[in-house]
Formats: C-alpha cells, sequence, structure tokens
C-alpha cells in the first residue's frame, strides 16, 4: 500500500511563549495508507482535534510536517486551499456550519470553491446527498428546517461533495440516537468501501472503531500511544485503561469469559463476532452436559 | 487565530495588585487617571508615571504584556504628539511657511505623549491583574446606592457578566465554523474589502444562529434555576477592603496630594 499522508515530528503548541502555552500535539509521526480506514481514540485533551486539524492544514504545526503523497502541505502556504479540498473535513457537530438557503445549496458550497461549473457542482452534490441518504424532497428545503440528524448529514454531505482522497470524520456520530449512529456508519463505510479512498474517524466510541477500522491510532497526553491493526490495539486492554479508554463492551466480556476457562478466542471485536463463537461454544457445551 | 484577541486581557497570578479588593483598584485607577489630567508640570507627572510604574512591578505582569498594549495606542499617542508639536509657542526653531517647531511644543508633545502612555498603562494594570467578572461585581457594588433611583443596577451587571462571559465562548466558536468553512474551501484571507465582506457570509449566518440559541439555552437554564424570583441574591464571595487596600488608596492619596501642591508651588513646565 502506498502512503497518502505522512506526518513528520508533528508538534503543535497552543500560545506559545505565554502563561497558557500548553503543547496539545508532541512529535507524532503517523502514516496514512491508501484506501485505509483509520480509527483514532483517545480521551478528551489528548490532542486528537488538534493533530487532525494540522492533517488539512488548518492549523500550521509549530515543528514538524505533513506531507500529503510525499509534499510537505506548507512548502506553498499559498496553495494550502488546494490541500483542503484533497484532505476533506467533518468537524464536530457539522449541522452548526449551514448557511445556505438551501440544502443542495449548501452542499454545493465546497465544489463551487473548489471552481466547478454550476452543473458539475450540482452532480458532485447529488451523489454526495446520495451517500447519506437525504431524501430529494429535502433538497430544496431550507437547512435549518431540518430535523438534527437530517442537518447532520447533509453538513457531511457537503463535505463529501468535494470528493477529497483522504476524508476526516471528527466524532460524526455525537450526539445522535443509536439508531442515526449505527445509519451513519455504516453509510461512512458504504461510501469508503465505493470509492476506495482513505478515511479517519475519531470517536468515542470503542465499538464504533471496532466495527469499521482496519487501524487504530491511539493518543494519549498529546503524544501517539499506540498504532496498529484492531484487534491487536484492543487486545492491550490494560494500557488502554490506563489512559482512560476502554475495549469495546463485547471484547470485554469475551476477554473475561477466556480468563473464566472458557475455550473462546477472548479477541472479538463485534457482537456478531462473539455471537459465532458463543453459539459455537454452546452447542458444544450442550452436548457436554452443562 | 482569533484568540489572540484577548478582551479583558486579564492575566492570572497572586500578586500584590492581583489579591487587592476590584473595587478600590477600580475607584484608584479613576483616581489616577483623573490625576494623570491634574498634573500639570513634568515633575508632578512623572511623580504618577513612577507611581504607575510601582504598580507595574507588583502586578507581577511582564512587561511584554504592557508594551503589546502601548503598542496597540502607539498610532494614537504618535499623532497627537506630532500635532502637539506645531502647536508650541514662542521662538521657532525650525519653520517651512505655516509649520514651526518651538521648543515649547517639543515639550507639549512630549508631555502628551507621556500623559496618554501612562493612561494605558494604568488601565492596563487594572485589566491585567483583575478578571472580568471581578470587574463586573465591583462595578455593581459601586452602583448599588443607585438602586435608590430604581435604577436596576443588579440586572445591568449581569447582563455585562453574561456579555463578557460569552465574548470567549463566541470567539471559540467563531474560529471553529472559520474552520469548518475553510474546510470546505472558503477563501477568508485573499480579496478585496468586498469580496472579504462577502466572504464572511457563511461565517456570520451560523455564528448569529448560534448566538440566539445559546441565549434561548441561557434563559431557559435561568428560568428553571428561578432567576428574578428573590428581590435580593447574596454573593458567593464577599469582598472585603484590607489593609493592602487602605495602604494603597493612602499611598494614592500621597501622590495626588504631592500633584497639587507641585502644580501649585512649581513654575511652568518644570
Amino acid at each position: 500500500m502506498n502512503p497518502i499522508l505522512e506526518t513528520k515530528g508533528l508538534t503543535f503548541i497552543y500560545s506559545p511563549g505565554t502563561a497558557y502555552a500548553k503543547v496539545a500535539c508532541d512529535h507524532v509521526d503517523v502514516t496514512l495508507y491508501e484506501g485505509e480506514f483509520l480509527g483514532v481514540i483517545g480521551h478528551t485533551g489528548s490532542g486528537k482535534s488538534t493533530l487532525i486539524q494540522q492533517l488539512n492544514g488548518l492549523l500550521r504545526p509549530t515543528e514538524g510536517q505533513v506531507l500529503l503523497r510525499g509534499k510537505d502541505i506548507w512548502a506553498e502556504p499559498k496553495k494550502i486551499r488546494a490541500v483542503r479540498f484533497q484532505v476533506g473535513m467533518v468537524f464536530q457537530y457539522p449541522e452548526y456550519q449551514l448557511f445556505e438557503e438551501t440544502v443542495m445549496k449548501d452542499i454545493c458550497f465546497g465544489p463551487k470553491n473548489q471552481g466547478l461549473s454550476e452543473e458539475e457542482a450540482l452532480e458532485r452534490a447529488r451523489e454526495a446527498a446520495y451517500f447519506v441518504d437525504l431524501k430529494e424532497e429535502l433538497w430544496e428545503k431550507s437547512p435549518f428546517e431540518l430535523s438534527g440528524g437530517e442537518k447532520r448529514r447533509a453538513a457531511i454531505a457537503g463535505v463529501l461533495a468535494m470528493d477529497p482522497d483522504v476524508l476526516i470524520l471528527d466524532e460524526p456520530a455525537a450526539g445522535l440516537d443509536p439508531k442515526g449512529r449505527d445509519k451513519l456508519l455504516s453509510q461512512i463505510r458504504r461510501y469508503h468501501k465505493a470509492r476506495g479512498n482513505t478515511v479517519l474517524l475519531v470517536s468515542h466510541s470503542m465499538e464504533d472503531i471496532a466495527r469499521v477500522a482496519d487501524r487504530v491510532l491511539v493518543m494519549n497526553g498529546g503524544k501517539m500511544a499506540m498504532l496498529d491493526e484492531t484487534p491487536k490495539v484492543f487486545a492491550r486492554g490494560e494500557e488502554l485503561e490506563k489512559m482512560g479508554l476502554m475495549m469495546p463492551q463485547v471484547t470485554r466480556m469475551m476477554a473475561r469469559l477466556k480468563q473464566l476457562g472458557y475455550p473462546v478466542r477472548g479477541d472479538e471485536l463485534t457482537v456478531e463476532q462473539a455471537v459465532e463463537e458463543l453459539s459455537a461454544l454452546y452447542g458444544k457445551g450442550g452436548q457436554a452436559g452443562c | 487565530m482569533l484568540s489572540d484577541i484577548t478582551l479583558g486581557q486579564f492575566y492570572p497570578g497572586k500578586s500584590l495588585l492581583h489579591r487587592m479588593d476590584p473595587r478600590m483598584k477600580l475607584l484608584l485607577v479613576v483616581a489616577v487617571i483623573v490625576f494623570i489630567f491634574v498634573a500639570s508640570t513634568f515633575t508632578t507627572l512623572g511623580l504618577i508615571v513612577l507611581l504607575v510604574l510601582t504598580a507595574v512591578l507588583l502586578s507581577g505582569v511582564p512587561f511584554g504584556q504592557y508594551a503589546k498594549s502601548l503598542r496597540a495606542i502607539l498610532f494614537v499617542v504618535l499623532f497627537t504628539s506630532i500635532l502637539n508639536l506645531f502647536y508650541g509657542s514662542g521662538e521657532a526653531l525650525v519653520q517651512w511657511g505655516m509649520m514651526r517647531i518651538t521648543m515649547d511644543g517639543i515639550r507639549r508633545a512630549i508631555f502628551v505623549a507621556v500623559r496618554i502612555g501612562t493612561l494605558i498603562v494604568c488601565s492596563a494594570v487594572l485589566t491585567f491583574t483583575t478578571s472580568p467578572t471581578q470587574l463586573t461585581d465591583a462595578l455593581e457594588r459601586l452602583l448599588t446606592p443607585l438602586r435608590k433611583l430604581r435604577v436596576p443596577v443588579h440586572d445591568i451587571a449581569m447582563m455585562m457578566t453574561i456579555s463578557l462571559r460569552f465574548v470567549p465562548t463566541l470567539l471559540e466558536e467563531t474560529d471553529k465554523i472559520m474552520s469548518a468553512q475553510k474546510a470546505r474551501g472558503a477563501d477568508l484571507e485573499s480579496g478585496g474589502a468586498i469580496q472579504r465582506v462577502k466572504a464572511m457570509v457563511p461565517v456570520l449566518i451560523p455564528l448569529i444562529v448560534s448566538a440566539f440559541r445559546r441565549a434561548m439555552d441561557l434563559a431557559m437554564a435561568m428560568e428553571c434555576r428561578c432567576y428574578g424570583i428573590s428581590a435580593r441574591t447574596t454573593k458567593m464571595r464577599q469582598l472585603h477592603i484590607g489593609t493592602l487596600d487602605i495602604m494603597s488608596a493612602l499611598l494614592v492619596i500621597v501622590v495626588a496630594a504631592l500633584v497639587i501642591v507641585g502644580n501649585m508651588l512649581l513654575p511652568g513646565w518644570m
């Protein structure tokens, strides 16, 4: 796999040289590969947001570099906007960025800034609306009339419409009900599969990350604590707990079962995997007369 | 970044000045500002400069911070100084047509510059060492007598506190919305004046919407806690005038007296 986005010794200090100076990102080296789905976890204040805002040039690193396809994104500061079209970013609570008269116009804002024609922008917007399952009758409504979940999806569509090579999502499901959460997550996964682009998902929900991410980056105190394949990261439950994080609930349960001597793998990440394992066990157990 | 704009510019610390009663600080700063204008000779103004410098030293706030607030008004100082430069009377040192610079003009220019500079530094001492909440609290206390005239002092103070409280919140919100729109390729930094104003629309609309949302939420929360039901609320933090405050008041009174006496006794500009 080819690296698409790399950071080298990435360091960011807020208000350097004052009483409020704070190192939010401390020599982080991460490589994102083309087509991968990277999950980012870390408790509040661990530097996740600072890290991702440097990836698309919204924050300029105090030290270190961000390389997009091997080129330093700050090599030509005037061209930083071009980077933002390639590295799309969906902020937390993105519905607060809606401003246009109609939903469609709002989704077109990004593509139009890219310099696309009206028709091309509309085409992109329609496609994006399709990905987030935004029904056609909503397209000409004012974004402020939509329900919370619809607003969220419209705002995400606004970023998808720019067709970025790397898509960064910061807690896209925060504040949604469980059903909306699942739906949004599967839409993101579907988008990732269909486009084959790179997705970086920041989330507080270990369950969500376990279900969708190929690899997981764990941030702690502004530093990179772990970066590995998802099952390997969640196998280090004790270390995660020390950082205020946890394994997914189902993994915790299976690990405990294994501890108690049941013949299970103990690293199941999703309910589906656990069900499979347990029903096999139940079958055997039944025969043994447990 | 927007967070560079510090309103109130409180600089947390534990210095003598930080520990003073905000009411006393407010009153003394007003008094000193009055006497900056009362002082009409270099000696008496110098006395006040010394007083203010002492306060600066005691405040424990780095000089750089004061320099920053001075830099902000550098233009005003230069402008008034240069204007004063040409208004002196007496023998001309340099002359081009109507424009003449005299010894008197130079004196005036320096005097005005020192005056404005001291004024700014003096008020900076107050805002650096007093948090906005303390300031409004002090103001409310000082205005309490106006209650007799049916002035809603408490509500006014509450409104001030709330607006000050929401300045950083709204700044942060603006920062976030700007980032979100920049991430969608909004160009907020280039172009002419009209283009820039137009480019702000995607930031302003969400900002106004969110300000309304916050206002309603806050109103709701305040009602839920029965704001306005009891006529008098007590304060969580009671203010006390201590020895420190009395000492500083005495110091300011002594300097003020010296300024008045000095003004009367010293001849001319001395």
